[in-house]
């Protein structure tokens, strides 16, 4: 199954140690079939998630909401059960986060260690059972967006995969790229302001917010990359028309599920977001 | 201005945990550590006896003028709303429960713990990472995970562990409270619908797993059915042998 760009990239020849290199793949392959990074959670047997789980990926202004709403109706248009995801949406501590983020009380390691709580309650007590019960479920974000935010606040990759490895690996994760300075235009037009978070101004690094927000973005770009290259994401040019990027989107989960046809205009409930 | 570039950050974090990787030498006084303060922690089991004797060290320093700093497990007022909710409700799985355990330390820790370290104080502490290495292993997480985790906390300088029998420990309990509660008895792994012998199986489990860290993590053992007094003299006796306590002295005023 293709999973990324990258890891169907040819193995360029001549290294000298071709068997090595085949061996890294074959293991590199294996453990992307596995369901989960590492061990699995506690007292989840992996056989029994007979669902689909799908991330989409990106930052705010990459147009991540509207997809997932287009595709909640397009796959119950076919007959498919949905469940969604997201951050901050757990009842444990979704709530608490929010207060947290308004105080601006909160330092890096806390905020890192609530968001990854309150990423497994909802794995835990939401997405996992709709699994076992064969739901599709569309993640508004996953563990990706947490481990980026963290590394660039200077916390291990190493330390933050590791936490992550107990989660769920997706079975299909989109990363839908934009660069900073269209992400600033689309989230301005939206909201009329930028936010305290997604500027990073927690990191001092401009006091200007347009300069604030573009280096932030791109530090969290930067991030991206590095963790598509790791676990095999498939990149879709964020930057596309609305209509564009659904079409790719459903091509690519319709293949995953074994969906025939990919049609799919909106209903008039959704027709403002199709342009 | 502070630009956190990914490339700093992997050795600032690699570095806190090369120096929990590397077996720290004998001393008799405070070890090279990034900080002038020092670290006390007790550990055991419920009914061991720990927080009695913490807090009579506690007060023979308070009383002594000492620079310390005490601080409890599982206190953060941060997080204590989602742990409130999480315990009344049962919502907390195995792994929930260790998380909003790790997040109210790594306030402790951001906020009070490091700072005063490196501000030079004697900071106690009630419960540290080996509860959670104890505990949070007993419900199911994996070690090596914990161990991730909480590979961010500065070791200890000292870590007294006490130890009682598990009869001792869980009659201490049992008779100074009316009701165990859900998650302290260990309800949630559904070993028995009987609390106390539920509570019983579960701080077995903990107990055990202490006692492997004894070793691994250079516990000072101390015998929690000593009679209380006595106990104290030897902590006392133990603190001072191992850390250099006129560091943490009150100034005297040049006569």
């Amino acid at each position: 199954m293709k999973r990324s760009r990258a890891n169907s990239a040819p193995v360029a020849p001549g290294n000298g140690r071709p068997a090595k290199r085949a061996k890294k793949r074959l293991k590199a392959q294996a453990d992307r079939d596995s369901r989960f990074y590492g061990n699995p959670l506690p007292g989840v047997k992996p056989e029994e998630l007979s669902g689909n789980l799908i991330v989409v990926e990106g930052t705010d202004g990459s147009g991540r909401s509207t997809q997932i709403s287009l595709l909640t109706e397009w796959l119950e248009g076919e007959g498919f059960a949905v469940e969604t995801m997201g951050l901050r949406r757990s009842f444990l501590v979704g709530e608490d986060i929010d207060g947290l983020l308004a105080e601006n009380a909160v330092t890096r390691m806390t905020l890192a260690l609530m968001y990854s709580t309150d990423f497994f309650d909802q794995l835990e007590r939401r997405i996992l059972p709709a699994l076992r019960s064969g739901l599709i479920v569309l993640a508004d974000r996953y563990i990706f967006t947490l481990i980026a935010r963290a590394a660039v606040r200077g916390i291990g990759r190493d330390y933050l995969h590791g936490i992550y490895e107990i989660a769920l690996r997706p079975d299909l994760t989109f990363w839908l790229n934009v660069r900073p300075e269209v992400a600033f235009d689309r989230e301005f037009k939206k909201s009329q302001t930028i936010s305290y978070w997604e500027s990073g101004r927690d990191m001092s690094l401009s006091n200007d917010l347009f300069q604030s927000f573009i280096r932030y973005q791109s530090m969290i770009k930067r991030e991206f990359e590095y963790l598509s290259k790791r676990h095999g994401f498939i990149e879709l040019d964020g930057e596309g028309s609305v209509s564009d990027v659904n079409r790719l989107l459903r091509t690519r989960i319709a293949s995953q599920l074994g969906i025939r046809g990919t049609y799919y205009k909106p209903s008039h409930a959704l027709a403002h977001l199709w342009h | 201005m502070a630009t956190a570039t990914p490339e700093i950050a992997t050795t600032e974090i690699s570095a806190s945990e090369s120096t929990t990787a590397q077996a720290a030498p004998e001393r008799a006084l405070v070890a090279k550590r990034p900080y002038p303060g020092a670290l006390v922690v007790v550990e055991g089991i419920d009914g061991s006896g720990k927080s009695t004797q913490l807090y009579l060290l506690k007060r023979w320093l308070e009383i002594g003028g000492y620079r310390i700093h005490f601080t409890e497990w599982n206190s953060s007022p941060l997080v204590k709303s989602a742990t409130r909710r999480g315990k009344q409700r049962r919502l907390l799985t195995p792994t929930t429960f260790s998380l909003l355990h790790a997040a109210d330390f790594a306030d402790r820790w951001e906020r009070q713990i490091m700072p005063l370290l490196q501000g030079g104080y004697l900071v106690l502490a009630d419960r540290y990472i080996y509860t959670a290495f104890a505990r949070d292993a007993a419900r199911g997480c994996s070690p090596h995970w914990l161990r991730n985790l909480y590979s961010f906390a500065p070791i200890p300088d000292i870590t007294f562990y006490f130890r009682a029998p598990l009869d001792v420990a869980v009659t201490r309990i049992i008779a100074g409270r009316p009701k165990l509660k859900y998650y302290e008895a260990g309800m949630d792994l559904g070993i028995s619908l009987d609390r106390t012998e539920s509570f019983r199986i579960f701080q077995e489990k903990i107990l055990n797993n202490y006692d492997q860290m004894v070793e691994t993590d250079r516990f000072v053992l101390m015998d929690g059915t000593m009679r209380v007094n006595k106990l104290q003299k030897l902590m006392r006796q133990l603190l001072g042998e191992r850390i250099d306590l006129a560091h943490f002295a009150p100034k005297r005023k040049r006569k």
